[in-house]
């Protein structure tokens, strides 16, 4: 794409069509509510056509990009949020995490999204249930090596997701 | 070394990485690891992965939320209507600078100048008439400023919200019904100018104006 990439609106609806989901997906994890994660993606969408003509390809994805823009964004609407008082029955305060953290573990949570069941799944079982490899073995009914060969495959398949989603290490 | 031989020890790499590897398998693949800097090499980059992992909530692997489908389009009205607003703002610095042009010109030569503008008129302003346009179709917009000449009448229209290169037709209709062409233009998304038309029709004897937008057309009474 050239610069000034988001110029018209045929530039904004491809953009939109190839990136609208993760970015909501960003940022519903990072606020926790529907309504202010489609806040901010209408947010972001508006700063990167305002912005268009800094978009720069030779710097970067355009999905980076929207990215940065985006995580300004969730950092202003957080800061409002939290100077907004908030109802008490609305309950336990979401947790609040910073917010290249939350970047990180939404990659994380994309990248386990795009990789095989069978490595999902020994990574799941395995790591995040910590459970022994020798019981997910004769689980699945397979040698514990094979588990063990999974978690490793796994990992790299992860490596390699993160890498297309835009995780430069 | 053998890819081989290595292939055994790597499988291992990925349970050692996230520091599941039992006490009995660890010795020999870390002397393995001091002898292989390839090994190493793989272990550093899926340790990096490893330590992210703690970040990441397993309940959410399974589906991403999706936006709804309504918000691509409220992404697109919002843009549109930020760009109709500086469309508009940009117009009016044209009149502005227009006006300090004149109030920085000496008070003689502001009145020639005046007079050249206005095509022999009096002194001042041509009384330019602002035309409103009801039950226009959501988010389509039309301003429409109708300028008296000795030749007719001039006619500035600025559209939005239609589709680009949308062909326009503009005309004054007279007391009788008659239409006289102000000429056409075509509606362009990307690009900030209003078009000016003319029409030989004095605005004197004018009933309407109209504007035909594709295929539909719409009057205001004047």
């Amino acid at each position: 794409m050239p610069p000034g990439a988001l110029s018209d609106e045929r530039d904004v609806r491809e953009a939109y069509a190839a990136h609208a989901g993760e970015l909501y997906g960003f940022a519903v994890r990072s606020l926790g509510d529907a309504g202010l994660a489609e806040e901010a993606v209408q947010e972001t969408f508006l700063r990167a056509w305002r912005a268009g003509e800094r978009f720069d390809p030779e710097i970067g994805s355009l999905r980076t990009w929207l990215f940065a823009i985006l995580r300004n964004v969730v950092i202003d609407l957080g800061r409002a949020r939290a100077v907004r008082p908030r109802p008490a029955e609305r309950g336990v305060e979401p947790a609040v995490e910073p917010i290249d953290e939350a970047l990180l573990g939404w990659q994380i949570e994309e990248a386990m999204r795009r990789i095989g069941e069978q490595h999902r799944q020994v990574l799941v079982e395995t790591y995040y249930k910590g459970r022994p490899y020798a019981e997910v073995a004769a689980d699945l009914g397979v040698p514990e090596g094979t588990v063990k060969s999974r978690v490793y495959y796994g990992l790299r398949a992860l490596r390699v997701a993160l890498e297309e989603i835009g995780y430069d290490g | 070394m053998t890819a081989e031989r290595c292939r055994e020890w790597r499988e291992l790499l990925g349970a050692y990485a996230l520091d599941r590897l039992p006490v009995g398998e660890r010795a020999g693949l870390e002397a393995h690891l001091e002898g292989c800097a390839e090994c190493r090499a793989e272990l550093d980059s899926l340790a990096g992965i490893a330590r992210l992992m703690p970040l990441a909530d397993p309940e959410r692997f399974e589906a991403a939320p999706s936006p709804p489908a309504a918000l691509g389009d409220r992404v697109l009205a919002a843009i549109e209507s930020e760009r109709r607003a500086s469309q508009r703002e940009s117009r009016g610095r044209r009149r502005w600078r227009l006006g300090l042009a004149l109030s920085g010109a000496t008070a003689v030569a502001a009145a020639v100048l005046a007079i050249f503008l206005l095509g022999g008129g009096g002194g001042e302003g041509p009384p330019e008439r602002e035309v409103a346009f009801h039950s226009l179709p959501p988010r389509m917009e039309i301003d429409m400023t109708l300028v008296p000449h000795s030749f007719g009448t001039e006619i500035r229209v600025y559209v939005s919200g239609v589709r680009s290169g949308t062909l326009c037709r503009v005309f004054l209709r007279d007391g009788a019904g008659r239409r006289s062409s102000a000429g056409s233009f075509r509606y362009r998304w990307d690009e900030g100018s209003e078009a000016v038309l003319t029409s030989a029709l004095d605005l004197s004897n004018a009933a309407a104006v109209g504007i035909q937008v594709g295929k539909r057309t719409f009057e205001a009474g004047v």
